[in-house]
Order: structure tokens, then C-alpha cells, then sequence
């Protein structure tokens, strides 16, 4: 139990110290939404309702991509490197190693959803109800982990610069594609329905429902969990044919 | 007598190359082995067999009379490998720290650090971004933290000056006096002389030759037939044919032939009427085995 507390805790610590994740999943979303929220006049009617949408946007785009591109890059630098063998040789079992990295990011992403919400109540004064900053937290944190096992697939990967090159791409492609840079009702009509098809809109598109008052969809539960059971198989899979 | 490590007829393949080729071995309690060879012998997958590393292909590596991969065992023993990796954005101090949280009996990190003689300004460095020696010094720490009773060192000493080369085998004679099993692999004859009760003589991925070393230097492995020859080709190739003969070779117009048995490889010599002259019996030297072996390695490459 020492071993797991003190894994999680130097998990954390290396993901904050990160200068690529402060970057990508701490500045980026701030200043994209200081600029759509205050800069950039969007035309939108309702004030509101725009700064607290934006603000879930932004919450998303910044978890997606710690899930994605630091969970991922991660585990294949230390594949890479040498480390992941080494670590074999040590008592601590790989199942609480990689439980213990889930755990760490999972946390981040937790403090990465307070700090964007932080952020977007200082900037814009976006005022939800209590029930709405926790559910939509809630949502947030646990709708995340699809992304986490996209990041595991990526780990699968043999060389740093194809992984981030990669998990770069796929990044920025279901950001955009799924609206969490700007709303897919502006998009052409067959956007708007590969938008559907894609995780990263359903979990945008869960907190924005749970900011407009509503829950998230079902079919946002089913799209997200088909994506966690295909990207958990996946790497599963690709990692057995690895190590045979 | 207790076995700490068993090796059981162990193969291990990477494709078509056959790394090592059935060995057996068994390695008691408190001993000190050096698994001596020239690269390319099979010292570092002989090694990751016993660490667990890597499935041989065939046969069996016992540590502790279980399996290696068994979290019981890893939690009694400690390895430096060939080439130290290290975690990236944490400090010496920290990977320390995270190291020791996964034994159940870890060594302080005062005697970790004094034993290794890591200095503070290295503590407080990026764990990745050490110059070779501060890796070397910090893999040798983490192989410790666990307060291991076996050890593992794969090529220790590559790339060390005398200094810090004399300051390890110092720590290791040290770890020694505690009881500890230690297991090390090098090229070099004199290190492994000087450090180890026993030698375990790779080459081509098989034990040539095991035992202390006083005795290795006086087996009678090293010694040879020499004589020679008008028709140096066909004599050179009877001989090699001679199941006692280990390895043939030519040396300033003589040819040797490497044996246990001398007194058969003279009969035959003689029972076939080979057309030889001169000939002697000689007792080699440990050192010249080892350099025909290296050299022949290096005629390979
Ligand atoms: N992963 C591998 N894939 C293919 N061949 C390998 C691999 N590891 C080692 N070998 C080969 O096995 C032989 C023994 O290598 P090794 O055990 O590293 O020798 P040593 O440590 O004694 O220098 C060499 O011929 C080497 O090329
Ligand atoms: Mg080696």
C-alpha cells in the first residue's frame, strides 16, 4: 500500500512537472477560452449560456489531451527507455504500477477540471448551480477514461516521435471534429454527423447538456463506453502480440 | 549447501542465433561468481534468464528453488544492468525514495547513499540527465535498496575509470563480508580473478570452463598438444576431428590442439600416422585460452 501511495504521488508529481502539460492542458484552454469568452466577438445571444458551454469545452479539450498524449508518450518513453523492463525486476507488480499511473492521472485530471473551472468563475464569473459544477465535474472525470485507454494505445507504440507525432493528431482531430474549439451546429451538415460517431463530442456533449440544464445523453453513455471497450481491446491485444 | 540459483539445461534462440546453448549451472549461498566471456558470449541473456527478463527457449532458471518472476524472489534481489535506464522529471532523491517504497525490508537511504557514495549535489539532480559514472552510482544504489541477499551486476565496471572501478569493487568485497550472493558478468580475466571464488567461461553461449579460479588457470583444459607439420591442412583438420580436441589453431608454424585429455590426443595423433614432428605438451595459461577465445570472437565480427 506504502509502494501505491508513493507511485501515485511521484506520478503526479512528474506529470506536473511536464512543461508539455502545463502547456497543452493548463494554458492552452485558458487562453482559448479567455479569447473566445472575451475577445473574439462570437454573436452570441445569450452571454451566459456561451461562457458556461466554452467553459465545458475547454474543461474536456484540457483532459482529453493529459489522457491522450501524456498517458500515452509516458508509457512508451519508459518502454523505450528501458525502464518498464527494469521495473520488472522490483516486487512491485506491473498491474499496481499501471493501476497507480491510472490512479495519478486520474487525479490530475481532477485537479485539471478545478483549475479550468477556477479559471472560467475568475475570467467570466460563469455561476452554475452547486449541483451543476459537481455533476459536470463528475462527468468530466469519469467520461475521461475512454481517453485513458486511447492513451494506453498509443503507449503500444514502439518510438516516442511516432506516439506523439500520432496521439498530436489524433488530439487536435477529435477536438475540432467533435466541437470542443468551436460548436458543431456551425459545421457543414455531414460534420455535424461524424461529429455524432466521435468520443470527444459525446463528452463534451454530456457536460454541456448537465450546464444547460439537462443530463447527458444515452447515446453519449453507449458511444463512449463502445470506444473504452474497443481502445482497452486494442491495446490489450497489440500488447500480447508484443510480448509473444 | 544451498542452492540460490539453479539453471537447468537452459537454451535461449533470437531467431536463427542460438545466444546460449544448454547450460547448466548451480550457484550456492554467500559466493562470489564471475560469468567471464568476450561480447557476444551470452553473458547479458544469461542474465536476463535469471532475472526473469527473458522465457528461455528451453529448460529452466530457478532463484531461490522458485520461479524468478515471483514477487517473493524480487523482493530479495537487486540488479544492475548492462545499460542503466532511468525515469524521467524526478530527482536522484526521489527515484531512491520510489525504489525503497517497493521492498518490504529496503536498506536506509543514509547507508544507500553511503554505501554508493552518491554526494548531495547528485541528489538533487534530474535522475536522466546524470553524466555515465552518476548513472552507474545510481543504478548500483537502486540495485541495493531492497537490501537484497542476491546480486546481480552485468558489465559493473564498463566505462568507469580506475578510481571509481577500485571504489566499487571495494563496496562489493564489502557486500561480500555481509553474506550476500553476488553475481557478475565481465570481458575482463583480471576482474575476474581478482573478485570471484568461481568462473563460469562463456563463449559461443556455452560454459567453457567452471570452477575457481586457481583451478581454471591449472585445468587441464588449457593445455595442448602442439607440433608441426608438412601438410598442415590435413593434419590441422584430423585433429579438430578428434572428439577429445576443444578447439585447433596455428601459431608460429605450430599447430595446437586445445584438450582435457592429452595422453589420447597423442595416441590418436600418433595411431594414425600423422605426418608431425616436434611435438609437445604444453600447459597453457588462463590468459592465452581467454585471448584466443576473445581474438577468435573478434575474427568472427
Ligand atoms: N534481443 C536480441 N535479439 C537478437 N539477438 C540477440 C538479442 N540479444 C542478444 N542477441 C545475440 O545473442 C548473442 C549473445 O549476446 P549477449 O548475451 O548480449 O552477449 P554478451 O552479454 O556476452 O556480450 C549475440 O550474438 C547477440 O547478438
Ligand atoms: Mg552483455
Amino acid at each position: 500500500m506504502h509502494a501505491i501511495m508513493t507511485q501515485c504521488k511521484f506520478e503526479m508529481v512528474r506529470i506536473f512537472r511536464n512543461p508539455y502539460f502545463v502547456f497543452w492542458s493548463l494554458f492552452m484552454p485558458i487562453l482559448f477560452y479567455f479569447i473566445f469568452t472575451n475577445i473574439v466577438d462570437t454573436g452570441v445571444t445569450d452571454e451566459d449560456e456561451w461562457q458556461a458551454y466554452y467553459l465545458m469545452s475547454m474543461t474536456t479539450f484540457s483532459v482529453m489531451g493529459s489522457a491522450i498524449m501524456n498517458f500515452g508518450i509516458r508509457m512508451v518513453q519508459e518502454h523505450s527507455e528501458g525502464w518498464s523492463a527494469y521495473m520488472k525486476l522490483t516486487p512491485f507488480p506491473s498491474w499496481a504500477y499501471f493501476a497507480s499511473k491510472m490512479f495519478g492521472q486520474l487525479t490530475i485530471h481532477l485537479l485539471s477540471i478545478f483549475i479550468v473551472f477556477l479559471a472560467g468563475f475568475i475570467i467570466n464569473d460563469v455561476s452554475l448551480t452547486a449541483s451543476q459544477w459537481i455533476f459536470s465535474g463528475i462527468w468530466i472525470l469519469i467520461a475521461s477514461i475512454p481517453f485513458l485507454a486511447l492513451g494506453s494505445l498509443v503507449g503500444t507504440m514502439r518510438k516516442v516521435e511516432t506516439a506523439s507525432g500520432v496521439s498530436n493528431v489524433i488530439y487536435l482531430a477529435l477536438a475540432i471534429l467533435g466541437g470542443m474549439w468551436m460548436p458543431v451546429r456551425i459545421f457543414p451538415s455531414f460534420l455535424q454527423r461524424l461529429a455524432e460517431w466521435l468520443p470527444s463530442y459525446h463528452f463534451s456533449d454530456g457536460a454541456w447538456n448537465i450546464v444547460q440544464g439537462a443530463s447527458p445523453d444515452w447515446q453519449s453513455y453507449f458511444v463512449l463506453t463502445a470506444y473504452l471497450c474497443i481502445f482497452l481491446l486494442l491495446a490489450v491485444f497489440i500488447r500480447r502480440k508484443q510480448e509473444a | 549447501m544451498k542452492k540460490i540459483v539453479e539453471v537447468k539445461n537452459v537454451t535461449k534462440c533470437f531467431g536463427k542465433t542460438t545466444a546460449v546453448n544448454d547450460i547448466s549451472l548451480t550457484i550456492k549461498k554467500g559466493s562470489t561468481v564471475a560469468i567471464l566471456g568476450p561480447n557476444g558470449a551470452g553473458k547479458t541473456t544469461t542474465i536476463s534468464m535469471m532475472l526473469g527478463l527473458l522465457e528461455p527457449t528451453a529448460g529452466e532458471v530457478k532463484l531461490f528453488g522458485e520461479d524468478p518472476k515471483q514477487l517473493t524472489v524480487r523482493n530479495r534481489i537487486g540488479a544492475m544492468l548492462q545499460e542503466v535506464s532511468v525515469i524521467d522529471q524526478l530527482k536522484v532523491r526521489e527515484v531512491i525514495e520510489l525504489f525503497r517504497s517497493y521492498y518490504t525490508h529496503p536498506l536506509s537511504t543514509e547507508e544507500l547513499i553511503s554505501v554508493t557514495g552518491l554526494h548531495e549535489d547528485v541528489l538533487k539532480k534530474w535522475a536522466n540527465k546524470l553524466s555515465g559514472g552518476q548513472k552507474r552510482r545510481l543504478g548500483f544504489a537502486l540495485a541495493l535498496a531492497g537490501n537484497p541477499d542476491l546480486l546481480f551486476f552485468d558489465e559493473p565496471t564498463v566505462g568507469l575509470d580506475i578510481t571509481a572501478r577500485k571504489n566499487f569493487w571495494d563496496k562489493v568485497s564489502m557486500l561480500k563480508t555481509q553474506g550476500k550472493t553476488i553475481i557478475f558478468t565481465t570481458h575482463y580475466l583480471q576482474e575476474a580473478d581478482d573478485f570471484s571464488e568461481r568462473i563460469i567461461l562463456f563463449n559461443n553461449g556455452e560454459i567453457v570452463a567452471d570452477g575457481k579460479p586457481d583451478d581454471i588457470k591449472n585445468n587441464i583444459s588449457t593445455r595442448s598438444v602442439s607440433f608441426q607439420s608438412r601438410d598442415k591442412h590435413a593434419a590441422m583438420t584430423l585433429v579438430e576431428s578428434f572428439e577429445e580436441v576443444i578447439h585447433c589453431y596455428e601459431k608460429e608454424d605450430r599447430i595446437y590442439a586445445v584438450t582435457n585429455d592429452t595422453d589420447a590426443v597423442l595416441a590418436k595423433v600418433f595411431s594414425q600416422g600423422l605426418p608431425v614432428k616436434h611435438v609437445f605438451v604444453e600447459q597453457g595459461r588462463l590468459e592465452e585460452v581467454f585471448d584466443l577465445l576473445t581474438s577468435k570472437q573478434k575474427g568472427v565480427l
